[in-house]
């Protein structure tokens, strides 16, 4: 055998290796957090980069966080480049000139050396409870610019040689409402980082540091050649759609998400110019989650079995002009940056759906919805962090799914028994919305509802969307149901809230809060959708009777469980003769 | 003289039931006869029905019998429990279905979510409300009870679930529902509440456990009541035990009341036979390592002891790293005996896809069709069809010459399939095939090792399963691992091994005390009434409890933190615990921290009741002929003569590799650079050098 020779079989094993490693990562973060957020709801990834700093392999985590590593392992190699030494353990959070997304994400990166060698890097990024700033949760909408928001950490050693930067940590302290589930994650983050290092350097030794840097080189490559032949197929064209944000405050005006994806040949080129200009409140995004997003809904799109390395992203590009929503001018403020990302996902879909119907989703719940609060109850200070997902899209031929996470994330959710114990909030309820998914031939996933009882008297802020611009359906299918927030007071009376309120709330012990996410998408025309489906809806209760008739044309017998055949064929036809 | 009496083992798979027959005496006989899936008892009858006979005794003399199934886990795979209802608390009849929302797949529209156990219709509400102190908040409205049962009774649900939030800090409401149900239901219909089977907080988790519970229940209570009246009209009465997955055995009624617990019951008797194969010897670390047709199983026993965990999803599929890859399957949250299982078997199907990248499993073709070699019908290459290729297995028939093969087929599959599209020749292929199932078999290896903060290679693997001793040496080499293993009856281990294991049952109570509040009083208190109610419901079910050991366990976190660690309680004392568990914290994460306060979550108390068995000696193997073979081993692209032998032709003196040991239930590969002795027990021991 040549030295030059890759041997698929021996690639296949270095893949499977790098890939147990990142997972295990994982699995080290989940188990050893402190805070709900990372622990419970799983708002964390893990990564194993090479030595240019190129991710080569990624944990089961989620998948909008996982691509945004390659932008600030850009900035660990202008910043540091062969500065580093074995030992070092690098932080940051900032979106301006350090690669962060916003200041609750902060990456924990650690250079790993072999024998005096860089071999590579561990990457993770955790979201963490509260780092500062005008709310508990470090997330306020209505935030002006970055400095209000909280502690901002440029690319930082945390540890220099093995030893800790004492400073930092004890900065960090100083400026978080919760020091212990904040350095208690940091560990957590550490403890995955060394984890990474023993499995690097096992892989180094096994297989030798020049071998090992020729199969990497060979696994961008394949995953490079995989992704070119997936756009090889699409059709070579200029694919353009809109989504909307809907907007701020009171009474927001719509903003938009432009995308254009020019396919040529195996290139995919996505451009954002016609989005809308930054804006004065959080939600601004850094180009780091939307180039995120953008590559995460082709990879999801691609429907190939690709290895979870840089190379497939060699033949995209990500453009967005500087001041924009998705790619904002310091010091635009960008807690709530978030929603964005995930309606650059959306609207990639939206664009592809015009070519590969077929492997696209209808729009999903809209990422997740923030309920960020604290107060203090006993006695005790507390903090509640509530990030809820819940609905999938139809795709062809398939239904959407409800209770599952947004399919560009991977979060859980918060047991209620575990938020009733730790917090002085009772949730009153928890489950899916009857007719809310969006009829079609395969209908959306229904919404979720949940439904918060304050024990004790509390300010919270909100960040939701999907009430104005409901998830859309596609090739026929029907949008979803609209989100809403709904605020009943003790002493009676109830106000709807906006989605994204420009002020922060104060909940009297007592007060419900009830959040009602948006369902999901369908696909096809709902007319189209087989009796039998309608029938069983109405059985497990997910459509209505009246929602049956209303959206299918679909007419129950009197024992409201069998379908009339005869009047249902005479409704549908009406409908169709009617072209209603 | 008194007739000889005997115990016996029985462990039922898809193809196969393995009988492991031992006398009062000490001697030891195994079979395998065929398993009669469509009604497994009578497969278990036909088969002691003949062993009596053979052994001209008589009915009575079998005295014991232990029992290991797959009904349970069929029955969630095939989707064939029972119709299956859940009373819940109002507001929240979704949270089965919610789940925990984790996809277990990246980048995949297409995914597919499991279908609930209890359909949404079946899943009925009442009115009441308990605080996470246990405090009642809203009483528990009877007549909503009532109501339900009558929506249950009319959509003839087979078993009810009831499962109320907060119900782990109060069973009051949950026992108020049961009694109703019963009275309205009757006793055909199966009903359990989450109070009972799994007191713990978090409340998906908790419904799922006793929901898949009742779904598997009265399939276990059928299956029970045939298997009872298959032995009485043989005229066998002796008391019948079931493994559960937890590595003990109960008797027959508990498992009809703790269905849920069936469900990985084989692969805990494996893991106990290891267990109890070293606990006499001074092996602090062993791994098991059990491969199959299907899977390949590890799991981690440190001081004779096998790591436990409460963390199984039944019905997944096969997942590489499955604590992570939550959401595929039904979880229970049980006492397991942490065996992590990945999709790689003999049956193990090679594929290689539209860009050349190549797969070893987890699709498999079973044992039937099984691999292209077996010959029947099988037409996609497979592991053992690279074993064939390599040598590693006889190529003219299997079990001793009784399974003839078809060894031209399965090499024409692997070069057609996969050689020639990869431009490799086929020994090349058949190695590389091997070298990436030993690497994706290695990772089961090490999610029950270096990610738990284990050094493998300080553990000795023994391997069993009918292809675990073929590739235990390659998956020893890449792990670092420098001894291997192989026990007598390698190939029916797990049959062996309910034999040797323990009456054990696990009892839990949540402390539900503030880290602040609980002193040593208290702490001792909380076990005092553990041990009250374990003994109570031990002594119910007619043991003696005279040899009882009693073990107590703590789970404990720091506050804040979501996930437990379990740490045994030796002395009762509060502080030596939380010194243990800051040990384990930092063993297993790398860090501790004395700022931060710690919270005793459970307590937790396994009750032993140890069962004595005598020396074992195993009766001779019938002969079979033995021919030496050419095979390619590891950094060689050729094959070369090795000597294939028996158990018998190994002593104490070790033999240098290479040579292949050749059984009528499994082979066992040694290859160069290794040595293989026979122990005193008349294990092979095998000898790596070091890499």
């Amino acid at each position: 055998m040549s030295p030059a020779k890759i041997d698929l079989i021996t690639l296949e094993v270095i893949r499977n290796a790098l890939a147990s490693t990142a997972d295990e990562m994982a699995l080290i973060v989940m188990r050893s957090a402190y805070s709900p957020v990372v622990r419970d709801i799983m708002d964390y990834s893990t990564a194993l980069c090479d030595a240019q700093g190129r991710v080569i392999a990624q944990g089961l985590t989620l998948p909008i966080q996982l691509c945004s590593f390659p932008r600030i392992m850009g900035f660990v190699r202008e910043r540091f480049g062969t500065s580093l030494n074995k030992g070092d353990v690098l932080i940051a959070n900032d979106p301006y000139g350090s690669g962060g997304q916003h200041l609750p994400d902060v990456y924990i990166l650690k250079p790993i050396f072999v024998d005096d060698r860089l071999a590579g890097f561990a990457a993770t990024v955790a979201h963490h409870t509260d780092l500062g700033g005008i709310v508990p949760g470090s997330v306020a909408i209505y935030a002006t610019e970055i400095q209000q928001e909280g502690l901002r950490l440029p690319l930082l050693k945390l540890y220099e040689e093995g030893k800790p930067v004492d400073p930092i940590f004890r900065i960090i302290e100083a400026n978080t409402r919760s020091p212990v589930e904040v350095l208690g994650d940091i560990r957590a983050q550490i403890a995955a980082c060394n984890v990474a290092e023993e499995g690097l350097s096992a892989l180094v030794r096994r297989y030798g540091a020049e071998t090992l840097d020729r199969y990497i080189d060979a696994l961008h490559d394949h995953a490079e050649a995989i992704m070119r032949d997936v756009i090889r197929a699409l059709p070579n064209g200029v694919y353009h759609a809109t989504d909307y944000i809907d907007g701020l405050g009171e009474n927001p005006e719509p903003l938009a998400i432009a995308v254009t994806l020019t396919v040529a040949d195996d290139t995919i080129d996505i451009d954002f110019t016609g989005t809308a200009g930054q804006v004065e409140a959080s939600i601004n995004c850094p180009i780091s989650l939307p180039e995120s997003a953008a590559f995460c809904a082709i990879r999801c799109l691609s429907q190939q079995d690709i290895p979870n390395c840089e190379g497939y992203l060699r033949p995209i590009t990500v453009r967005a002009p500087e001041g924009c929503l998705v790619n904002p001018r310091y010091p635009a403020a960008c807690g709530a940056r978030g929603v964005v990302g995930y309606r650059v996902f959306d609207a990639i879909m939206q664009a592809m759906a015009q070519v590969i119907p077929e492997r696209a989703i209808g729009g999903s719940e809209g990422g997740p919805y923030l309920l960020a609060g604290g107060g203090t109850c006993e006695g005790r200070p507390f903090v509640l962090n509530e990030m809820v997902v819940g609905t999938w899209g139809a795709r062809a031929g398939k239904d959407g799914i409800e209770g599952i996470s947004n399919p560009a994330a991977n979060l859980s959710n918060q047991p209620v028994e575990m938020v009733e114990a730790d917090m002085p909030v009772e949730v009153l309820r928890y489950g899916f919305v009857p007719d809310s998914g969006g009829p079609g031939e395969f209908r959306g996933g229904l919404a979720f509802i949940r439904e918060f009882r304050f024990l004790a008297d509390a300010r919270f802020t909100l960040r939701g969307d999907r009430r104005d611009h409901p998830p859309y359906g596609f090739a026929g299918g029907r949008g979803g149901a609209p989100s809403a927030h709904l605020l009943i007071r003790v002493d009676g009376g109830s106000q709807p809230l906006p989605t994204m309120p420009m002020e922060s709330f104060d909940a009297r012990r007592g007060d419900v809060f009830r959040l009602t996410g948006a369902g999901g998408g369908g696909y096809g025309a709902p007319l189209a959708r087989e009796c039998w489906r309608v029938a069983e809806d109405v059985r497990e209760g997910k459509v209505s009777i009246d929602g049956a008739l209303r959206d299918y044309g679909v007419v129950f017998q009197d024992d409201g469980a069998t379908v009339d055949a005869a009047a249902t064929a005479r409704a549908r036809g009406d409908r169709v003769g009617s072209g209603a | 003289m008194a007739q000889p009496s005997y115990r016996i083992g029985i462990d039922i798979g898809g193809t196969f039931t393995d009988v492991v027959v031992a006398r009062d005496d000490g001697l030891v006989e195994t079979r395998k006869v065929p398993s009669t899936p469509d009604d497994y008892s009578r497969g278990i009858a036909l088969a002691l029905k003949a062993l009596v006979a053979e052994f001209g005794t008589t009915p009575d003399r079998i005295t014991g019998i232990v029992h290991a199934t797959t009904v349970a886990t069929n029955a969630i795979l095939e989707h064939k429990g029972a119709r299956t209802g859940l009373l819940t608390t109002e507001g929240f009849r979704d949270v089965l279905e919610m789940r925990r929302l984790r996809i277990p797949v990246l980048y995949d529209l297409q995914y597919d979510k499991p279908k609930p156990l209890a359909a949404r219709h079946l899943r009925l509400e009442v009115s009441e409300r308990l605080g996470p102190d246990g405090s009642v908040r809203i009483p528990l409205r009877e007549a909503d009870v009532v109501a339900a049962a009558s929506q249950f009774r009319k959509a003839r649900v087979e078993a009810v679930a009831i499962s109320f939030l907060h119900a782990y800090a109060n069973p009051e409401h949950e026992l108020m529902a049961e009694r109703i149900l019963r009275a309205e239901l009757g006793d055909d219909v199966y009903i359990c509440r989450g109070s009972a089977i799994l007191p713990e907080i978090r409340e998906y988790e908790r419904t799922s456990t006793v929901v898949v519970n009742a779904y598997i229940g009265p399939v276990v209570r059928n299956y029970a009541a045939a298997l009872t009246a298959r032995l009485a009209s043989i005229g066998v009465d002796c008391p019948v035990e079931m493994m559960h997955s937890g590595g003990g055995i109960m008797r027959l009624g508990s498992a009809v009341k703790r269905a849920a617990s069936l469900v990985e019951s084989g692969p805990a008797a494996g893991v106990i036979a290891c267990a109890r194969l070293v606990s006499g010897g001074n092996v602090p670390s062993v791994i098991s390592f059990d491969m199959g047709g299907t899977t390949a199983k590890a799991a981690l026993i440190e001081n004779g002891e096998p790591a436990r965990t409460t963390e199984y999803e039944v019905g997944a599929g096969i997942n590489l790293s499955s604590k992570l890859v939550k959401g595929g399957g039904y979880p229970i949250k049980m006492p397991f005996i942490d065996v992590s299982e990945i999709g790689a078997g003999g049956g193990s199907i090679v594929a290689i896809d539209r860009m050349n990248q190549v797969s070893v499993g987890p699709q498999s073709a079973g044992a039937y069709p099984g691999p292209v070699c077996y010959g029947l019908g099988g037409r996609q290459a497979t592991l053992t069809d690279a074993f064939l290729t390599l040598g590693y297995i006889n190529d003219v028939a299997l079990a001793g010459g009784t399974f003839p093969l078809q060894a031209d087929a399965g090499r024409a599959a692997l070069h057609d399939q996969v050689a020639r599209p990869l431009g490799l020749d086929i020994t090349e292929c058949a190695r590389g095939v091997l070298t990436l199932a030993v690497t994706t078999m290695t990772r089961a290896v090490k999610a029950v090792s270096t990610y738990r903060g284990r050094d493998p290679r300080q553990a000795t693997l023994v391997a069993f399963g009918g292809n675990g001793p073929v590739v235990a040496t390659e998956v020893a080499r890449a792990l670092g691992i420098r001894r291997v293993v192989v026990p007598r009856a390698a190939g029916v281990f797990s049959a062996l091994g309910l034999l040797r294991s323990d009456v054990e049952q696990e009892f839990v109570r949540p402390s539900r005390c503030r880290p602040d509040a609980l002193d040593d009083a208290g702490f001792a208190r909380l076990y005092a009434d553990l041990a009250h109610d374990a003994r109570t419901i031990l002594a119910a079910e007619g043991y003696d409890l005279a040899p009882a050991e009693f073990r107590y366990a703590a789970d404990l976190r720091y506050v804040g933190q979501a996930y437990e660690l379990t740490v045994p309680a030796r002395q009762l004392v509060l502080a030596e615990l939380v010194e243990l568990f800051h040990q384990e914290h930092e063993r297993t994460y790398g860090h501790r921290s004395h700022k931060d306060q710690v919270h005793l979550v459970n307590a937790r108390l396994t009750v032993r009741l140890p069962v004595v068995m005598p020396q074992q000696r195993f009766a001779a193997a019938a002969p079979h002929k033995r021919v030496d073979r050419r095979v390619c081993f590891a950094g060689t692209d050729h094959a070369r003569p090795v000597a294939v032998i028996s158990r018998g032709d190994l002593d104490a003196t070790p033999r240098q590799g290479p040579f292949i040991v050749e059984e009528y239930d499994c082979t066992c590969v040694v290859g160069p650079g290794q040595a293989a002795r026979l122990d005193e027990i008349g294990n092979i021991d095998i000898t790596l050098e070091a890499a």
